[in-house]
């Protein structure tokens, strides 16, 4: 678990505070989304968990311990870390990259080798063809997805991302956001991830941390609340006008209770269980028809405007985003 | 008689190279005369990168101190190489290697610590952030980050210098620094064109090997921009 208590910052011969009195927990095994605005403070809060910026005012506790309690070098050793511009070492080979912070704590050749071919399977990458290369020779995409491996690779319980998907087109983003979502849900880490897009946010986190200017929490909640019940003006508007599709996107077809399809289903368009809500919404009213045939566990079901309308008025939207 | 009058008379002679006298003279006095030059050329270099690595490692991190040492290396690379020379000698250094050797260093300098700050001014600022956040220490970031991308502009550095010193050592002849520049001297004041050319195709040939070795030698470090390439 990550604490942050009271936590400033304020850099020397500036009397502005960048982070402001920011207090919030992550809790184990979850994605807490820091977003907002350019110059909210963002990724001067992520920086602050690992010290690659020292704290002013306050303290972030990693499992109850503050974060000061050892060395910064220590300390980064144990969280991972991924960053937009990926910064891999153009003179290292792909295995030499994530390998970095395995061979930092003296793991045996063997053992780093092993551990490199596994989290290059993890990541989409065959090991026999990537560990020799170098990242110059690899696309944006799979140079983001080593970056996610070398962040993993000491197999730290907490990670920090900043915009780690965010130098790809937005096709290659989605997927390797929707690969690393998956793999979250086997290796459970605790993760603070930065992002200025809401719809990431959205997607991604378990909890997001909104800020505004100056470093000022907005709000700290999941995504189904924010967007249900924004707390201010400016959480609503940040979050955009389209907050009603956006909760739409948070919950999949396959979870809703649809009622059977009795009969005459012949000129009903189709729709996949595991589309998001707001994507059949646009499949259905792109068709032109009322209502649409789902199969479900070799059933057919129906799916109507109706059933869309009583998921937004229902508080109950979106409860199951990893269960999908 | 002038200088220009005497090569003149020198080329003027019937017969430009002797082979009878290159024979005669090959182990005694050619081998020697170019190890000499090479030993001149390599031990200025390898001094003056004693001294420019850590203080272009200097310059890099402090940024405050690169326009003053700019400025001496500067000053110390534009004083004409002959004056150089005559200065050290009348500062009191024997004649011999020694006052070479200085003045060859000195002049390597400049070139030296101005690649060793481009080469870690180019490594990039996020590899530096990626280094630092996963538990690099400054010490590891230097050695195996900044040094190791640095080190293809510092060899092209080295590169440069060796060039220019082979060419400059010759006129170490002059304060009896030995080298190639005796082959050169000798023929001039004997009049015997035979020496003059050998220790000018001699020095040429030995720059040239060195500036192709060194190009090598960069290409070699830099193995992930080859497997670009590829």
């Amino acid at each position: 678990m990550i604490e942050f208590r009271h936590v400033s910052k304020t850099y020397a011969g500036s009397d502005r505070p960048v982070v402001n009195d920011l207090s919030f927990e992550v809790l184990d095994g979850e994605i807490c989304v820091l977003v907002g605005p350019s110059g909210c403070g963002k990724t001067t809060s992520m920086r602050m968990v690992n010290r690659l910026i020292e704290i002013t005012e306050g303290e972030i506790l990693i499992d109850g311990e503050p974060n000061t309690s050892m060395s910064g070098t220590q300390l980064r050793r144990k969280i991972g870390y991924a960053i937009q511009q990926i910064g891999l070492f153009p003179h290292r080979t792909i295995a030499d990259n994530i390998g970095t912070v395995p061979n930092l704590l003296g793991w045996e050749k063997g053992r780093i080798r092993e551990r490199v071919n596994d989290l290059l399977d993890l990541v989409g990458l065959s090991p026999d063809e990537y560990r020799d290369r170098y990242p110059a020779e690899l696309s944006g995409g799979q140079q983001q997805r080593v970056g996610v491996a070398r962040a993993l690779a000491a197999d730290p319980p907490i990670m920090l991302m900043d915009e780690p998907f965010g130098a790809v087109d937005p096709i290659t983003r989605e997927r390797l956001q929707d690969e690393f979502l998956h793999i979250q849900e086997d290796i459970k880490k605790t993760i603070v991830f930065v992002t200025h897009d809401i719809d990431e946010a959205i997607k991604m986190g378990d909890k997001i941390a909104i800020l505004k200017q100056g470093g000022v929490l907005a709000q700290y909640d999941t995504p189904q609340t924010i967007l249900s019940r924004p707390n201010s003006e400016f959480v609503s508007s940040f979050v955009g006008g389209d907050r009603l599709l956006k909760r739409l996107s948070l919950t999949r077809v396959s979870e809703l209770d649809l009622g059977p399809a009795n009969g005459g289903t012949d000129g009903l368009p189709r729709i996949s269980d595991g589309l998001t809500v707001r994507d059949a919404l646009s499949e259905l009213m792109g068709s032109g028809q009322s209502k649409a045939v789902v199969e479900k566990d070799g059933e057919k079901k129906l799916l109507t405007f109706q059933d869309i309308e009583a998921l937004t008025s229902s508080g109950a939207m979106g409860g199951g985003k990893r269960s999908a | 008689m002038s200088d220009l009058a005497l090569l003149q008379d020198v080329i003027g002679e019937p017969k430009l190279i002797d082979w009878n006298w290159l024979k005669d003279n090959f182990w005694e006095y050619i081998v020697p005369a170019f190890q000499g030059h090479i030993f001149l050329s390599s031990i200025s270099i390898a001094i003056a990168l004693v001294i420019a690595l850590p203080v272009g490692i200097l310059c890099a991190r402090y940024r405050k101190a690169y326009p003053p040492v700019t400025v001496v290396t500067g000053i110390l690379y534009s004083i004409p190489s002959l004056a150089l020379f005559a200065i050290l000698v009348a500062a009191g250094v024997n004649v011999g290697p020694t006052p070479v050797i200085i003045a060859l260093v000195a002049y390597s300098l400049l070139i030296l610590i101005r690649n060793t700050v481009a080469g870690i001014d180019a490594v990039p600022p996020e590899t530096i952030d990626a280094a630092r956040g996963m538990g690099l220490t400054s010490r590891q970031i230097l050695f195996r980050v900044e040094l190791p991308l640095a080190l293809p502009i510092i060899v092209a550095g080295i590169r440069i210098a060796t060039v220019t010193i082979i060419g400059i050592a010759t006129i170490g002849a002059y304060i009896h620094g030995g080298g190639l520049g005796q082959l050169i001297f000798d023929g001039i004041n004997r009049q015997f064109p035979t020496m003059i050319i050998a220790g000018a195709v001699l020095a040429t040939a030995l720059a040239i090997f060195a500036d192709v070795v060194l190009l090598g030698l960069e290409r070699y470090l830099r193995p992930w921009a080859r497997a670009r390439r590829a």
